[in-house]
């Protein structure tokens, strides 16, 4: 499974593993979803990310942008592996996709 | 309706790809011919821009770096080798796969991307990924020149990514080509919750800087244009701005029309179902019954009206029946070409030389007879291939040239077609197919056959599936599935062979197996149909010609001795004899022979009917068809008929009353 959720107290904690891509994008997206409405702090985990693609990456960066208007933290765990910065930047995105957005 | 042009593509890549083939097969034995590699070239060029138009994106793409390789080669820059036609050839089997399954993304990756890693070592060039995953590219650039800068705008289209473009592996792509800095515009992308998850609302900005030609620039979205909006444009050095003016659309990649330019009538035809064809020979076939019927009436009534339209129904029914088969007639080209293909792998995997030839591959032959005339074809070949040639040390041992020549030949003949196969291999050892059918018991020990007689003792079951038969003559297998298919066909095989000299099979095969010109003649109460075609002349024959022939069977026409077969004695139809008989003069292999009948009724235009199962043994026979009083009338195979009569008289036992007893009650049945 490459996405996991676990929720805590006060923490939505997203995990990508492996792949993750179109396949995924319609489970991704609910899941964000469901970090963003649960009105707890979100944590995205890539550290064992191999592979966005774009759906991917349009989809963390929407989470992203609907974090920070709704004033929401959003954190990334470091370290995000080399391949995955790498691949964002090949995709034109720049490295605020991957930092974290605090309260 | 989208399924109806992927059909139709499908189709057309089918033909193309056959064109290719023998194209490819060509360029193998004629390296340098630039018409021949420009042929490779738009075939594949022609297969990617259709495969992209309707859907069947894999294929495209993987089709792209084989026409990317003949680019290379047209140009002068990669040579043609044999390794280059072997790995064409793979990929053109992998495209054929490709199609045949239909685009759905159901295609093998592996093996696509085994036969391109091959590819890109025989070229040095870089090629683009066959599916999603790509191997480690090696980032070559492609052409030499002045590096310019280019301005790309990518706008995706809401199926962009459904359709299983990805904007990665395009910018992985372009950085092959040179420094490519891209910048994604996210302003389009709303919030997550209105956000459908497979669409692409992303737009790309990119500036790339090159030494590759325009070409190369467009080609690498070549296979996404129609669903994105992409604008390419040089940047000028003082135009900074982004004026529309700079953006150059990229032009869309056109299907060239089918081969249009190399065959101007291909534009003049259309394409039709041959299962409508048929429809339509059946339906002459019964409008041939039932004006044969409607003359017979009009005959009978002595009106003068009735008769004239009778006779102009005839007239038209006539020219309706040749119209609709001439358009069953193909050129056996095509079949033969396919074999250039079997030819050259077997050649390679036996470790034999082997030139294929061809002659009068322009006969025309009905399609049906073609589609059925495949198999037994590659039967003998694949025989003559393993087991009649020999290795070129052999060859070249016994003198004779390293290379061997499997010689394919079609030829018209009368109301049949002869399709010969002919090698210069090793021939067939007559001992041994003898001492093998004698202890396979389907020959007496002191049997005297002819040599003819004996070879087609390897047509036999019990032949073909002998392992041993191999060791003893070096042929049999399979012999029997080109038998029955050859029969199937209501044709005959002849072999010919000379130890050490080679093996000739001719299969004879009726043109058509559907309606033929006939003969209309009567014996007794009994009437049968002799081909027109093979129908030379009618003489009458006299009490006076017989007794002058001391009572052996030859009649003198215009000085000449012909031998005569009387059908009422081959039949033992106990009609007697008519004061007057008539003989028509047939052609057949044996040369000209007499087949004497009681009257010359006249021609008919008969509609084959098989007889079924049940008569399948009475080869003499070749069908029925139905006369305008309803009866029915035998029509006879004259070649058999002579052979058969020979046969008994070389064998000189008594003629088997089996099949006689059975044709005449069939005729009688009637």
């Amino acid at each position: 499974m490459p996405i996991t959720a676990d929720q805590f107290e006060s923490l939505y904690v997203l995990r990508l593993q492996g792949a993750v891509t179109i396949d995924e994008a319609a489970q991704l997206k609910n899941l964000l979803l469901d970090g963003l409405s649960s009105g707890k702090n979100l944590q995205l985990d890539l550290r064992q990310a191999a592979l966005l693609d774009i759906t991917t990456m349009q989809l963390l960066w929407a989470a992203h942008r609907d974090a920070e208007q709704s004033g929401q933290a959003l954190v990334m765990l470091e370290p995000v592996p080399e391949q995955i910065s790498i691949v964002v930047r090949q995709a034109g995105f720049d490295d605020s996709l991957l930092t974290v957005i605090p309260k | 309706m989208i399924d109806k042009y992927k059909q139709a593509f499908q189709e057309e890549a089918r033909e193309i790809l056959v064109e290719l083939e023998s194209a490819l097969l060509e360029l193998n034995e004629r390296r340098e011919d630039k018409e021949l590699i420009g042929r490779a070239f738009r075939a594949l060029h022609t297969i990617k821009g259709s495969g992209a138009m309707f859907g069947f994106d894999q294929l495209a793409a993987f089709t792209h770096n084989l026409e990317t390789a003949f680019d290379e080669v047209r140009s002068g820059r990669l040579a043609v080798t044999p390794e280059l036609i072997n790995l064409s050839l793979a990929a053109l089997d992998h495209i054929k796969a490709m199609l045949e399954a239909s685009g759905a993304g159901a295609a093998d990756t592996r093996g696509s991307n085994e036969i391109l890693s091959k590819l890109r070592e025989l070229t040095g060039a870089p090629a683009a990924p066959a599916a999603e995953p790509a191997p480690a590219a090696v980032a070559t650039p492609v052409a030499t020149g002045t590096v310019r800068a280019w301005r790309i705008g990518l706008r995706p289209g809401p199926d962009f990514l459904q359709n299983g473009a990805n904007p990665l592996l395009l910018f992985r792509e372009l950085r092959q080509l040179g420094d490519l800095q891209v910048r994604a515009s996210t302003t389009a992308v709303p919030p997550i919750k209105e956000l459908d998850p497979v669409r692409c609302y992303i737009n790309w900005q990119m500036s790339l800087s090159t030494a590759a030609d325009p070409e190369a620039v467009r080609d690498v979205f070549i296979f996404v244009e129609d669903v994105c909006e992409l604008t390419i444009g040089p940047v000028s050095s003082e135009a900074i701005s982004e004026s529309p003016a700079a953006i150059v659309p990229v032009e869309k990649q056109a299907s060239p029309g089918r081969r249009a330019s190399d065959h101007g009538e291909a534009a003049s035809s259309i394409r039709v179902a041959a299962a409508k064809l048929d429809q339509l020979v059946n339906l002459v076939g019964e409008l041939v019954t039932v004006q044969a019927r409607l003359s017979e009436i009009a005959g009978r009534s002595e009106d003068a009206d009735v008769l004239a339209v009778s006779e102009e129904i005839e007239r038209l029914t006539g020219a309706l029946r040749e119209n609709s088969m001439s358009i069953r007639m193909l050129p056996i080209r095509g079949t033969f070409e396919r074999f250039r293909r079997l030819v050259h792998d077997l050649a390679r995997d036996l470790h034999k030389q082997v030139d294929l030839t061809f002659e009068g591959a322009d006969t025309e032959l009905d399609k049906t007879v073609i589609d059925q005339l495949t198999d037994p074809l590659m039967h003998l070949i694949r025989n003559s291939m393993d087991h009649g040639i020999e290795p070129p040390n052999a060859r070249q041992a016994v003198g004779k040239p390293a290379t061997a020549t499997i010689h394919l030949s079609a030829r018209h003949s009368g109301a049949n077609v002869l399709i010969g196969v002919k090698d210069d291999g090793a021939g067939i050892n007559s001992e041994a197919v003898r001492a093998r059918a004698v202890e396979k018991g389907l020959l007496a020990a002191d049997a005297v056959l002819t040599e003819a007689q004996l070879f087609s003792l390897i047509l036999s079951p019990g032949f073909s599936t002998a392992k041993q038969i191999t060791d003893v003559s070096g042929r049999g297998v399979g012999m029997d599935v080109v038998r029955r298919s050859v029969e199937g066909l209501r044709g005959t095989i002849d072999i010919a062979s000379k130890s050490g000299g080679g093996t000739s099979v001719t299969l004879r095969l009726p043109l058509t197996l559907a309606i033929i010109d006939g003969l209309l003649v009567r014996v007794g109460h009994a009437r049968f149909v002799l081909p027109l075609a093979n129908s030379l002349e009618c003489v009458e024959l006299t009490e006076r010609d017989i007794e002058n022939a001391h009572g052996k069977p030859m009649a003198t026409v215009r000085g000449e001795l012909i031998p005569y077969i009387r059908i009422s004695e081959y039949f033992e139809m106990n009609s007697g004899r008519p004061e007057r008989e008539q003989i028509m003069i047939t052609e057949t292999e044996q040369g000209q022979f007499g087949l004497v009948v009681d009257q010359v009724l006249g021609d008919h235009q008969t509609v084959i009917k098989n007889l079924g199962r049940l008569y399948r043994n009475v080869q003499v026979v070749s069908g029925a068809t139905i006369l305008g009083d309803g009866t029915v009338a035998l029509i006879l195979d004259p070649q058999r008929l002579v052979q058969d009569a020979m046969r008994m008289m070389a064998v000189s036992r008594p003629c088997a009353p089996k099949v006689r007893d059975r044709a005449t009650s069939a005729s009688g049945a009637g």
